[in-house]
């Protein structure tokens, strides 16, 4: 092209030219014309044809940290479950059985709980058409177990027999839970031996969207932050086949911008919605808005090593200040319930006759007077990227204030929040808030342990609190979960009763899960054992 | 040549004080890389393990070092969240990014230029007042509130347009882009595939829209101005006393001596789009560098934000030499200056 012609500029054979007689109004008024014509073009351009009614398209927040099933131990779980298979699956709270075969059909237990037994499924192959057998679960579990960002669920397995090609046997150093175990949404996805003898020559073998699951979708495409296209299995060993054979999904961080996508019609359905928008999307009769049990549950943790917070009578005037019910309603947007301690309702050891501290700012004056303290400034920290924090922390600053205690408040990107509480305890936050969840449902092991059992150098524990007593209840609870259930949620529950005589945290509210459904759709219900994953091979139409 | 070498030199010690001074805030503010890299419940060994794989346990000035000689040798590091190489990942969204950036820069020209004129000719009436109006509420609302509010009203009220995307989800089953540049739309219209073309145009729309008020605001503000001060200079009373006609005076004479800064302006502009396109693609899940860019600043995904920074830095350079050289065509003296 030689000439091109722009509103004010011409340059012709690369040149710029005089701009004599390029402007003149009916140019202008050209301009003008031409480009509302473009604009109205664009405005009512019809949209891309009636899509074939097998594509499925979802927006959601969930990034990929990794799609090494072995590595896996964040929100790529959304995508996991769909491609990957455990030898279990957990079914939600109340649903009985409490187990659905996966990859196995059978399992039982020694009467101790030491030496487990599967029975592999037949038929089952994995995308890249290997079998599924005994060996290749043995390969599975035990690279899960020393490389696995979730290895340490498998801490009580001590070796793995095959007596057959459909026969597992797990032999346990003590008894523990290996039916919840082989269920957890992290470090329990049996592998194609295939895979795992690539990723053993090239660490970056998956992330391109490789895959070696046996689960009924396979990854098709992958951008990263960007989309995921799965594909259905043509051989996956169920026998009803997905309704969608292909689910496009769009990686976007921006809830209000997944909300627009659904109610613009832009996909068929968008998870991570903001609480704030459950009100507005109520009132659509295009939706329904379900709400379940979540393992997401918001805690406080003081800096027990610091005076006056290594009082536990200053921890518990703390307690005593917040206005539990309105931080509820604010932080949860109606879609909470106060919290019994750190392990959330609906979760193994929950227990519903834990106390739970009211506001009584009169007494919590009173105890701070008689631990002689005056003239407090707290500083608090929280994930500023969590918008329900942003809502309900002023709240708690405000309560602090109602008892005469000062606080500074400082909102912070959770890892550089998370790195500075581990950097130097001594001099830290005065009380860190956090969002938590377990890593497979037992917040015993996970949320009990995790947040408040002492440890050497602190990593989730940042209260920094050292209770020998708590320390031996949980611990001793957890070597009877795999053989003495009952026995175990005894010696959890006293040591819950010393989280709450002791408060080396604030226990804020669970939270619950709210999904947005569009009524054309059937979905399967949220499960509280896989709180990140969607199961996609059982969306269909109403 | 000199003119040229000076710009050079400044070029190169502008790149070396921003790759410095962004390397040195990334190292310096506690954050733990292990979460962008191994997720939010990496255990403390795997964080630690990491730290050395990725040569963080290293002093600060040799990590500089390294950093420096890999990015001079093409290697601008893996993404902590992708686990992608940077350059790669930018390569991957630039052509969104510029696609959307041209289209914003031209609706600012196009819209911006032409209503400063038309503001400048009715100079004191109503339709000045409406152009200001519209000028000081481009330039002063920010383009994350202006795109919520396009996109509740158009996207999601009056349904004319896609609330986000480049593309409908559909195009890349019923009519695929064969890639040809790497620009969607461009090769859209290079393929014949109009279906998408017209397609991307309608998704276009609100997000270029948004990125160009900004610069539509000062550049129908500034193209007033200058037309106004021109028209109040002496050769143009002496132009009127020889009884040329004001369309003649207007057009002919003023809008040409008032081109200079406007050019300048619009330089700085279509640089201020390149960080405009942070905001604007979040806001409507635009695949370019800035929802890359801010998810990376989201995750303190350090290898990438530096690529980002560089990316931006030599943008700006680019763009300030092109706005100098198109200067100096339609101004002698820039070269002498």
């Amino acid at each position: 092209m030689k000439t091109l012609v722009r509103p004010f500029i011409c340059i012709e054979g690369g040149k710029l030219m005089s701009f004599k007689n390029k402007f003149s109004t009916p140019r202008i008024r050209f301009i003008a014309i031409a480009s509302s014509a473009l604009l109205a073009i664009a405005s009512f351009a019809v949209p891309t044809a009636a899509h074939a009614a097998s594509v499925f398209k979802v927006a959601t927040s969930a990034a990929v940290t990794t799609w090494d099933p072995v590595q896996s131990f964040s929100t790529e779980a959304f995508y996991m479950t769909n491609i990957y298979e455990p030898l279990l699956w957990k079914n939600p709270d109340g649903v009985s059985p409490e187990y659905s075969p996966a990859l196995a059909t059978a399992w039982t237990s020694s009467k101790d709980g030491k030496t487990w037994t599967f029975t592999l499924r037949k038929g089952a192959t994995f995308h890249d058409g290997s079998a599924v057998n005994s060996a290749a679960v043995k390969a599975s579990l035990l690279s899960s177990k020393s490389d696995g960002g979730a290895g340490f669920i498998w801490d009580a397995l001590k070796t793995i027999d095959t007596p057959s090609d459909d026969t597992v046997v797990m032999n346990l150093s003590y008894a523990a839970p290996m039916d919840l175990i082989a269920s957890s949404t992290y470090g329990a996805y049996i592998v194609s031996p295939k895979a795992l003898a690539a990723v053993a020559k090239d660490a970056k073998y998956y992330e391109s969207g490789k895959d070696g699951g046996s689960g009924p979708y396979t990854i098709s495409s992958y951008k990263a932050g960007s989309s995921v296209v799965l594909t259905a299995y043509a051989n996956h060993w169920a026998t009803t086949k997905p309704a969608y054979p292909t689910i496009d999904i769009s990686i976007v961080a921006d809830g209000i911008t997944a909300q627009q996508m659904m109610t613009s019609g832009q996909v068929d359905w968008a998870t991570n919605i903001p609480l704030t928008s459950m009100t507005s999307l109520k009132r659509n009769n295009k939706f329904s808005v379900i709400t379940y049990k979540s393992p997401f549950n918001y805690v406080g943790y003081f800096n027990t090593l610091r005076a006056p917070l290594n009082n536990p009578k200053v921890r518990q005037a703390l307690s005593m200040a917040l206005n539990y019910r309105e931080i509820t309603a604010v932080g949860g947007q109606g879609y909470a319930t106060q919290a019994r301690g750190p392990v959330p309702a609906g979760i193994y050891p929950y227990d519903p006759a834990t106390p739970q501290y009211q506001m009584a700012r009169a007494k919590a004056k009173s105890l701070l007077a008689s631990a002689g303290v005056t003239n407090l400034t707290l500083k608090i920290t929280y994930a500023s990227e969590n918008s329900a924090e942003a809502r309900f922390v002023p709240l708690i600053k405000d309560a602090f204030e109602a008892i005469g205690v000062h606080a500074d408040v400082q909102g912070i990107l959770f890892n550089q929040q998370w790195a500075a509480a581990k950097k130097d305890p001594a001099n830290a936050q005065d009380l860190f808030i956090v969002k938590y969840w377990p890593t497979y449902s037992d917040a015993g092991v996970d949320n009990l342990w995790s947040l408040f059992h002492s440890s050497a150098k602190p990593f989730f524990n940042l209260s920094y609190w050292k209770n020998t007593a708590y320390d031996k209840l949980v611990d001793d609870a957890i070597e009877l979960s795999g053989s003495d259930k009952a026995a175990a949620q005894k010696l959890y529950s006293q040591a819950m009763m010393i989280l709450y005589n002791e408060a080396p945290g604030l226990y804020l509210y669970d939270e619950a899960q709210v999904s947005v459904v569009p009524k054309k759709f059937s979905i399967p219900k949220y499960n509280i054992n896989y709180p990140f994953s969607a199961f996609f091979a059982g969306m269909k139409l109403s | 040549m000199k003119f040229l070498r000076n710009r050079l030199s400044s070029a190169l010690l502008v790149l070396f004080g921003a790759s410095l001074i962004t390397f040195t805030l990334a190292r310096v503010i506690p954050s733990d890389p292990s979460l962008a890299y191994i997720g939010p419940k990496a255990t403390a060994a795997e964080a630690a393990q990491l730290k050395i794989t990725l040569g963080l346990d290293q002093p600060i000035p040799f990590q500089y070092f390294k950093y420096v000689m890999q990015t001079l040798h093409g290697n601008w590091g893996y993404s902590l969240s992708t686990k992608q190489s940077v350059l790669t990942e930018i390569a991957i969204r630039l052509p969104a990014t510029l696609e959307l950036i041209i289209f914003a820069m031209g609706f600012a020209l196009l819209f911006g230029v032409t209503l400063g004129v038309y503001a400048a000719k009715y100079r004191g009436r109503f339709q000045d007042s409406l152009i200001r109006i519209l000028a000081i509420a481009g330039v002063s609302m920010p383009a994350f509130w202006l795109g919520l509010l396009l996109q509740m009203l158009f996207a999601g009220r009056l349904v004319w347009f896609p609330a986000t995307g480049q593309f409908d989800i559909e195009l890349k089953y019923d009519h695929p882009i064969t890639k040809v540049t790497g620009f969607p739309l461009f090769d859209s219209v290079i393929t014949g595939n109009y279906h998408a073309t017209f397609n991307g145009l309608h998704h276009m729309i609100l997000p270029a829209l948004t990125l160009s008020a900004y610069s539509f605001g000062l550049l129908s503000r500034m193209a007033r101005a200058n037309l106004l001060e021109v028209m109040s200079q002496d050769y143009v009373k002496v132009a009127r006393a020889y009884g040329l006609s004001d369309r003649l005076i207007f057009f002919k004479l003023a809008l040409r001596n008032a081109l200079p800064p406007i050019v300048t302006v619009t330089g700085l502009s279509s640089a201020y789009l390149i960080t405009g396109t942070f905001f604007v693609e979040q806001v409507y899940n635009w695949p370019g560098i800035g929802s890359f860019a801010v998810n990376s600043l989201l995750s303190i995904d350090y290898p990438a934000i530096m690529g980002i920074t560089l990316l931006a830095a030599i943008g700006y350079l680019v763009i300030n030499f092109i706005v100098d050289i198109i200067q100096s065509k339609l101004d002698p003296r820039v070269w002498l200056k």
